[in-house]
């Protein structure tokens, strides 16, 4: 992780991913678009589009809800035998871990897979304190033995090829691997195998937490998620409080979508319902309600849809930008779009004020989103945020981003300005141009020619305009029409002051 | 203040403005057509596609045959089972003895219990479309039995059919302790490659019993 106060370079960031990675990011990303669409259409479209819509609008409720659904979800877990913690950020939600663990002795915890997790940095407090936490999702065990960091929402592994594993298990277990899927994945259950069985507390996150009894429903599919839910005697689930949902009726929704969306599954191998204690379970369950800044977004209206994200991953394997990057670039626990739209709001835009702009805004995200997120919408919110400022940041923009802005706004707002602008383009790029590329220009321009080459300029956007559209075609008629009746005009005026100077001769 | 106050007035403080958005009509979510018969067939249909072994049993003959080839497929030395009365109407752990199989209680340590080949459960509920079983957590139904043996079968009766997931949703929010699994256990988290066993069971046996 970056260091806790550094600024995401974004662009700096994206310069530094290895080509190999690049690749890998690629085909794993398009092998998952593919999956899913191929659930969607088994499902039928119209049937998705209704469960999107629904899903949308049963999320949105619930936050608009809040107030009510917290207690009455607090009040029934308490009923059922479970602790309800609550903690207003990373810190307060490190020291209630901490606290338990040392209430019960604890020295090895096994852990599922939870961004949240990564978000309040909760293994580096536990290590601190001398407390092995393990990760037990295959992935990210293979990304905590590296010491790396997950690259994808709900595929931290996307980074890596089965020789980088084989390796990493050589190096970090001492056993030798081929670099064969289904042996390293065998490798890893016998290690954790002993590890659940030994460990004397499971830290979760949560998918989902149903007000109306109190379940908190957790979706595997490796079957770690039940192993730390049932074996070790006390259970901790830490949740973001924007996972409430009010009842057993809108998760048959939130289910339908979810695994479609992540891995083209119909549903997960395994959904655990957990409710509390129970016989033959975790003698102790807490419950951890963590806000963390997300009473903040949810005071915002432009940007309170954020909140109904479900963490599919959906968008970053859809995301033309993610796709050639991969998940470290945006720096921080979440990734890809949702990541450049939840980390601005989560950690300020003063840290990652890069975000927002981590995208070309072309809608991709939007449309795939299960829960029908304006990505792009809010977006653009965010990033007059970060230029302009608004009632929750100041602009943390440099200077000349925002006289730049300023000025580019006028020049576009000024139709001769813009169209003298492009014709100097032309000029200018003269001395760079090499065939019909400019390879390098000088700063800040750089920033762009150092990673790949610029076009050249050949035309501006008004003549292909006029070449290629209809109406642009028309435009050029007219102009020329016009142009054509000037020059008569012009040539029969200057003949007429010709014969007018010849005759006075 | 406590945190649970701050954090509840900041919701409400967030909120005070708001527009409250209703809560919507939710759709409803595709159901199964065809007559019983049709429906344990989509079933077990919908069970192998993602990867789990399927069987339609329909007298207890066929039940201990199924159980000989299993044991004998899977070699399996060690079970455990839930203790129900489903199962021992069926005679499960008799017929397994009977074959040279060892039981193991399900309260024995757990050490113990992740070194058995095979857990048998019934069903509480099962989803045609998907493939899914829901177990619950009742006494005499332990968690472990679907979860750390190797291999794992659920014997399942046509009256546990649900419409979709609606209706199985609703019959398990009852108690809410439950696990709903469709397939055994399994990771694309190399390469995306499709490994079956990750952490659960590596085999996934639904046999579907008439009569
Ligand atoms: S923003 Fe939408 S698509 Fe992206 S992870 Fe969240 S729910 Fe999935």
């Amino acid at each position: 992780m970056t260091h806790p106060l550094a600024r995401i370079d974004f662009r700096y960031n994206t310069q530094h991913v290895p080509p190999k990675v690049r690749a890998a990011i690629q085909k794993n990303t398009r092998t998952a678009i593919v999956k899913r669409g191929e659930a969607v259409a088994q499902l039928g479209v119209a049937t998705w589009e209704q469960l999107r819509q629904a899903a949308h609008d049963l999320k949105l409720h619930t936050l608009t809800h809040l107030d009510a659904y917290l207690p009455q979800l607090e009040a029934n877990v308490i009923a059922a035998g479970g602790v309800v913690h609550w903690a207003n950020d990373a810190d307060e939600a490190r020291r209630i871990v901490l606290a338990l663990a040392r209430a019960h002795n604890v020295t090895r915890i096994t852990k599922v897979k939870s961004m949240l997790s990564e978000e309040i940095e909760l293994n580096e407090a536990l290590g601190d304190a001398g407390i092995r936490a393990l990760e037990t999702d295959l992935g990210e065990y293979i990304v905590q033995l590296d010491h790396s960091r997950p690259s994808h929402p709900t595929n931290p592994t996307l980074h890596y090829t089965k020789e980088d594993i084989a390796e990493i298990f050589r190096r970090e277990l001492g056993v030798d691997a081929p670099p064969d899927p289904f042996v390293l994945t065998e490798i890893a259950r016998q290690k954790l195998r002993a590890e659940f069985l030994a460990a004397e507390m499971g830290i979760s996150g949560g998918n989902f937490l149903i007000a109306e009894t109190g379940t908190l429903a957790l979706i595997t599919n490796e079957g770690n998620g039940r192993m730390c839910t049932t074996l070790p005697p006390v259970h901790v689930a830490i949740v973001g409080i924007e996972k409430v949902i009010p009842d057993w009726n809108s998760l048959a929704v939130a289910l339908s979508l979810l695994a479609r969306s992540t891995t083209g599954q119909q549903l997960s191998a395994y959904t655990s319902f957990i409710t509390g204690t129970r016989a033959g379970g975790p003698r102790e369950f807490h419950l951890i309600l963590l806000d963390n800044g997300r009473t903040q977004i949810l005071r915002d209206p432009a940007a309170r849809e954020t909140l109904l994200c479900i963490r599919c991953g959906a968008c970053a394997n859809i995301c033309p930008v993610f796709q050639n990057i991969g998940g470290h670039a945006y720096g921080w626990a979440y990734s890809g779009p949702i990541g450049a739209l939840v980390t601005p709001q989560l950690i300020g835009t003063l840290r990652a004020g890069d975000l927002p702009f981590a995208s070309s805004l072309c809608g991709a995200c939007a449309d795939i989103c299960p829960v029908k997120i304006p990505i792009p919408q809010i977006l653009v919110h965010l990033r007059q945020r970060v230029v302009a400022g608004d009632a929750f940041a100041a602009p943390v923009a440099p200077p000349a981003m925002q006289a730049g802005a300023r000025a580019g706004a006028f020049g576009l707002s000024q139709p001769w300005l813009y169209e003298l602008g492009s014709q100097m383009l032309k000029f200018a790029q003269m001395p760079f141009a090499r065939g019909a590329w400019l390879p390098s220009l000088p700063p800040p321009a750089n920033r762009w020619t150092l990673t790949r080459p610029f076009p050249k300029f050949d035309a501006t956007f008004r003549d292909w305009f006029r070449a290629r559209t209809p109406q642009g075609r028309a435009q050029k008629q007219t102009r020329a029409l016009g142009a054509a009746v000037l020059a008569l005009g012009a040539g029969a005026l200057l003949f007429a002051l010709a014969r007018k100077l010849w005759r006075r001769k | 203040m406590t945190s649970r106050e701050i954090i509840l007035s900041r919701v409400k403080t967030a909120l005070s403005a708001a527009h409250r958005v209703p809560m919507p009509a939710l759709p409803a979510l595709p159901q199964l057509e065809g007559d019983a018969s049709a429906r344990i067939e989509a079933t077990l249909a919908a069970i192998e596609s993602v990867s789990g072994k399927t069987r339609r049993v329909t007298r207890p003959a066929d039940l201990r045959n199924a159980l000989a080839d299993l044991i004998g497929a899977e070699k399996i030395g060690k079970a455990m089972l839930w203790d129900n009365a489903d199962l021992r109407e069926l005679r499960v752990a008799e017929t397994l003895a009977e074959l040279g199989v060892a039981i193991l209680a399900p309260d024995a340590d757990k050490r113990e219990l992740a070194q058995c080949d095979l857990g048998v459960t019934g069903a509480d509920a099962v989803l045609p479309q998907t493939g899914s079983i829901a177990l619950r957590a009742l006494p005499g139904q332990s968690e472990l039995v679907s979860l750390l043996p190797r291999v794992h079968l659920a014997l399942f009766r046509p009256a546990a059919l649900r419409a979709d997931l609606r209706d199985l949703l609703a019959q398990l929010q009852r108690d809410a302790h439950a696990v709903l699994i469709t397939g055994p256990s399994r990771t694309a988290d190399i390469e995306k490659t499709l490994a079956i066993g990750v952490h659960g069971p590596k085999v996934f046996y639904a046999w579907s019993y008439e009569g």
